[in-house]
C-alpha cells in the first residue's frame, strides 16, 4: 500500500474540510494527485482554489481531515520540509524592499540554508540553473522593482524553481500577463513537466489555457469537487454551465484536436436594445443566409425566445452560430441551391412558429425559396418582420424577381423594422 | 552574480570598524581637559592586554590617564552600544513592518520608558541596586510594559497583525504621554528633571552601568542576527514568507521581543535619543542596499559612530556646558540624512 502511493500519487487529500470565520470553505474533499501530472483547478471566484493551494503550501492550517504529500502527513511537516516539496508560483510578489533579481531568487533557497551558515556552492548553482531555465541570467544584478511586468514573473517562475521541488503549484501565475507571455510561461510550466517529471497543480484564469495542457482537470464548486477527471471527459456545456453558471459553446480545436471553449455573448453588444421582457412561449423563425441571421438568432436565444432558423448552407457563418447556440435549424448542402426538400423542412418550421423574422439577407437564385416560405408565412397568417436595414435593389441579384416578391410580403403585412433591434419591439 | 557573501559582509564590517577605532582615539581625546591625540592614543594602548608592556605610561600625566580612564571612556563605549542598540532595533522594525517610518520607538516603548523614568524620579529617591538607577530600572519595566501590552492587543488567533500593532502603539503611546504629563502637573518642582531624562542624554555615563548594559545588548543583538534571512523574505509578505519555508508568525515574534527588548535596555540608560534609529538603517541602505544579511551588522555599527560622534559634539561644541545629545543628532543628523535622500534620488524603500 505504502510502496503503491511512492509509485503512484504524490497527494493525496482525504476528507479536507476548511472553514475560515465560521464560514465552510471546502467541503470534505477527497482525491489523488498523480507524480508527474500536470493537473487543473477550474472554478469559479469563491469556490475555495486558492483555500486548496494555501493548504497544500501550509499557509493556512486548522483544516479538518488529511493532506499527504509523498506519503507524509503535512501537519507532521515543518514550513522548511514542505518549502522543499512544494514550490508556490503567486501571481504577483511585491518585496519591502529593493532587492536585485538574484537576492530575490536566492529566497528559493532559504529552507536549504541552516540559520547559522551562509549559502553554499549547491545554492548558487541551484540559483544559477533556476536563472537559466527561466532566462533570467541576463538581468540577475537588476533591481527587481525596474523590471517590466513579464520579467518580473519569470523572477517569481525562478524563486519557486530554486525550491527545487517536485510539485509546483501555480496561483494564477499568467492571467495579468498579454498572450505571448502567457504561452512564453505555459511553455516553461510544460518543459519542467515533460522533462523533468515535476507535478504540475495550476489555477488557470483561462480555461483554454487549461484544456490545451493539462492531463486532468478538477472542476470546483463551492468548495466541493464538481468533477475531477480528463478534460473530454468533464468540459461540456451542461458542466460549465452549472460550475460557472454561464453559457458557452465547446468545440474541438481543429489544430490540436483538444477541446475549446468559448462563451456565447448574450449582452447588449448590438447597441442599447429596448429593455423588454421577452415572451417565453413565443417561437421565432429566423431566415438565413450570408451571416444575416446571426446577430438576430443571438439577441433572440439571449433573451430566451425558442429561436430557428433556415434554410442555411453548411460552411455560412449563420450555421456556425446555430450550432454554437444549439438551436434547431435547417441546412443545405454547401453553395447548393436550396431543394425542395429543405424548403419543406423549412415550412414545417414556420408552421410551428409564431414568429418569422427576414433580415437583410442577400437574395440570389439559389436562395430565392426562402423568400417564398416567407410569402407563405404571411399567407399563413403569421407575424413575419422585416429587417429593412439596407435596400433591397443591394441585395437582389436575381434581375428584380427577389425585389418584387419582397415588396409584396411588405404590402401584405409584413412589419418593417429599421434595425435588429428593433425587432423586440414587435414582438 | 554579485550576492552578498560572508567575504562582502566581513570587509563592510572590518571598514566601518577602523572608522569607529579612530573616532574613540579621537572623541577620547577632545574634552576640556586637552589631551593629545599622541597621548591618548598612548593612554589607550596601555588598556590593551599584550600591549601594555611595551608602553611607558611614566612620562603622561595620571590625571589625564583617569580623566580618559574613568570618565571618557565609559561615556564613549556607552554611547557606541546604545547607538548600536537604536539602529539593530530601527533595522529590525523597519523590516518586520514594511515601513520607512518605523523605529525603535514605534510600538510605544519610549512612552513606557518616559512613564517609568517619570515615576521613578518623581516618587523614588535613593540609589537603586547594583548601581543602576531607579530611573533606569523603572524606565525598563515601563518599556517593557508597554510592548508586552501592545503585542497582546495586536495578537488574535495566534497571529500578530502589523497594522493594529502600529496603531495600538501609537493609541496607548497617546495614553502614557498624557499620564507622564499629568504627574508632571502635579509635581512641578521635577519637571526640569523629567524633560532632561526624556530628552536624552549619556551624561551620567560609568563603568557600571556599561557593564550591565552592554553585554546584554550584544546578546540581544547577536541573537537577532541569525534571523536576517528570515527578515528578508517576510518583506515580501507573510504569505509568500511561508511558502518559501519561513516560519513567519513565529519569526515575527521572535523579532518583535528583542527588538522592543534592545530598544527598552537602550533607552533605559540613555533617555530617549530619536533619529539615531531611524536614519542609521536607511543611510546604511543607500550604500550597501537592502539585504539585511549585510544591512544589519552595518547599521548597528554605523550607530554606534553616529551616536559616538554626535555625544562628542554634545559634550564638546558650548564647552563647558553639555547639550542633550537627542537634540544633537536631530540637528545634524536629519539635514545629512535629507542631503543624502536628494543627492542619491534613489528609491531607497
Amino acid at each position: 500500500m505504502d510502496k503503491m502511493d511512492k509509485k503512484g500519487n504524490i497527494i493525496s487529500v482525504k476528507n479536507l474540510n476548511f472553514s475560515y470565520n465560521h464560514n465552510q470553505v471546502l467541503h470534505n474533499l477527497s482525491f489523488d494527485i498523480g507524480r508527474g501530472d500536470f493537473i487543473s483547478i477550474l472554478g469559479p471566484n469563491g469556490a475555495g482554489k486558492s483555500t486548496l493551494v494555501n493548504l497544500a503550501s501550509k499557509v493556512l492550517e486548522n483544516y479538518r481531515g488529511r493532506i499527504e504529500i509523498d506519503g507524509k502527513d503535512i501537519r507532521k511537516l515543518g514550513s522548511r520540509d514542505v518549502a522543499k516539496m512544494v514550490a508556490v508560483v503567486p501571481q504577483y510578489t511585491n518585496p519591502g524592499f529593493n532587492f536585485t533579481v538574484s537576492e530575490m531568487i536566492m529566497m528559493g533557497r532559504h529552507s536549504y540554508i541552516s540559520r547559522f551558515g551562509m549559502e553554499k556552492e549547491e545554492d548558487y548553482s541551484a540559483v544559477n540553473l533556476a536563472m537559466e531555465k527561466t532566462e533570467t541570467l541576463s538581468f540577475a544584478n537588476r533591481k527587481y522593482s525596474e523590471l517590466s511586468g513579464g520579467e518580473k514573473q519569470r523572477v517569481i517562475i525562478a524563486q519557486a524553481l530554486a525550491q527545487d521541488s517536485p510539485i509546483l503549484l501555480l496561483d494564477e501565475p499568467t492571467s495579468h500577463l498579454d498572450i505571448n507571455f502567457q504561452i512564453e510561461f505555459i511553455n516553461i510550466f510544460l518543459s519542467l513537466n515533460r522533462k523533468e517529471g515535476k507535478t504540475i497543480i495550476g489555477i488557470f484564469h483561462d480555461i483554454n489555457l487549461a484544456i490545451q495542457n493539462s492531463q486532468k482537470m478538477m472542476l470546483l464548486k463551492d468548495g466541493r469537487i464538481f468533477n475531477f477527471g480528463i478534460p473530454e471527459s468533464i468540459i461540456s456545456r451542461e458542466s460549465i454551465k452549472r460550475v460557472f453558471g454561464s453559457d458557452v459553446f465547446v468545440g474541438k480545436n481543429p489544430v490540436t484536436q483538444k477541446l475549446y471553449v468559448s462563451p456565447i455573448f448574450t449582452p447588449d453588444i448590438y447597441g442599447g436594445t429596448p429593455d423588454i421582457k421577452p415572451n417565453k412561449y413565443l417561437k421565432v423563425h429566423v431566415i438565413g443566409g450570408g451571416g444575416a441571421a446571426s446577430p438576430v438568432v443571438n439577441l433572440l436565444n439571449g433573451r430566451g425566445y425558442e429561436v430557428s432558423c433556415g434554410v442555411i448552407n453548411t460552411l455560412d457563418t449563420d450555421v456556425d452560430t446555430a450550432q454554437m447556440l444549439g438551436i434547431s435549424y435547417v441546412t443545405e448542402a454547401p453553395f447548393s441551391p436550396i431543394s425542395l426538400d429543405s424548403q419543406n423542412k423549412n415550412l414545417e418550421f414556420i408552421k410551428s412558429s409564431d414568429v418569422v423574422i427576414l433580415p437583410g439577407v442577400e437574395f440570389g437564385y439559389g436562395n430565392f425559396p426562402n423568400l417564398l416560405s416567407v410569402k407563405e408565412a404571411v399567407r399563413l397568417n403569421k407575424k413575419v418582420i422585416v429587417i429593412d436595414e439596407k435596400c433591397i435593389r443591394e441585395r437582389d441579384h436575381t434581375d428584380g424577381r427577389a425585389g418584387k416578391l419582397y415588396q409584396k410580403i411588405i404590402k401584405s403585412g409584413a412589419v418593417v423594422v429599421k434595425s435588429v433591434n428593433q425587432i423586440l419591439l414587435h414582438l | 552574480m554579485i550576492m552578498v557573501t560572508r567575504a562582502r559582509i566581513l570587509k563592510h564590517i572590518f571598514i566601518m570598524l577602523l572608522i569607529l577605532i579612530l573616532l574613540i582615539i579621537a572623541a577620547a581625546s577632545i574634552g576640556a581637559a586637552k589631551i593629545s591625540l599622541k597621548d591618548t592614543g598612548l593612554i589607550l594602548a596601555s588598556f590593551i592586554p599584550g600591549l601594555n608592556h611595551f608602553i611607558d605610561t611614566s612620562r603622561l600625566d595620571p590625571q589625564d590617564i583617569v580623566i580618559i580612564s574613568q570618565i571618557r571612556l565609559p561615556r564613549i563605549f556607552l554611547s557606541i552600544f546604545v547607538g548600536m542598540a537604536l539602529a539593530a532595533a530601527g533595522v529590525i522594525f523597519q523590516g518586520l513592518f514594511r515601513n520607512p517610518m518605523a523605529d525603535p520607538f514605534v510600538i510605544g516603548v519610549s512612552a513606557g520608558a518616559a512613564l517609568g523614568a517619570t515615576i521613578g524620579l518623581v516618587f523614588i529617591t535613593g540609589v537603586g541596586l547594583l548601581g543602576i538607577s531607579t530611573t533606569a530600572v523603572f524606565a525598563l519595566v515601563g518599556a517593557l510594559g508597554t510592548t508586552f501590552l501592545v503585542y497582546s492587543i495586536a495578537k488574535t488567533r495566534g497571529k500578530v497583525s502589523v497594522v493594529t500593532l502600529l496603531l495600538s502603539g501609537i493609541a496607548l503611546s497617546a495614553m502614557l504621554s498624557a499620564i507622564t504629563y499629568f504627574i508632571m502637573i502635579f509635581k512641578v518642582n521635577d519637571i526640569a528633571k523629567v524633560i532632561f531624562w526624556i530628552m536624552g542624554g549619556l551624561t551620567s555615563a560609568s563603568w557600571n552601568r556599561f557593564i550591565i548594559m552592554a553585554p546584554l545588548v550584544t546578546v540581544l543583538v547577536v541573537i537577532s542576527g541569525f534571523f536576517m534571512r528570515d527578515l528578508n523574505i517576510i518583506s515580501l509578505g507573510d504569505k509568500r514568507a511561508v511558502q518559501l519555508g519561513v516560519q513567519t508568525e513565529k519569526v515575527k515574534k521572535i523579532m518583535l521581543v528583542m527588538a522592543s527588548f534592545i530598544a527598552a535596555v537602550a533607552v533605559s540608560v540613555s533617555g530617549i535619543i530619536g533619529f539615531v534609529g531611524l536614519i542609521t538603517p536607511h543611510i546604511l541602505r543607500l550604500i550597501v542596499g537592502p539585504d539585511h544579511k549585510i544591512l544589519y551588522p552595518t547599521s548597528a555599527i554605523a550607530g554606534g559612530i553616529v551616536l559616538l560622534m554626535s555625544d562628542t559634539l554634545a559634550r564638546t561644541i558650548l564647552m563647558p556646558r553639555e547639550i542633550p545629545v537627542g537634540i544633537i543628532t536631530s540637528i545634524i543628523g536629519v539635514p545629512f540624512f535629507l542631503y543624502l535622500l536628494v543627492r542619491s534620488k534613489k528609491q531607497i524603500f
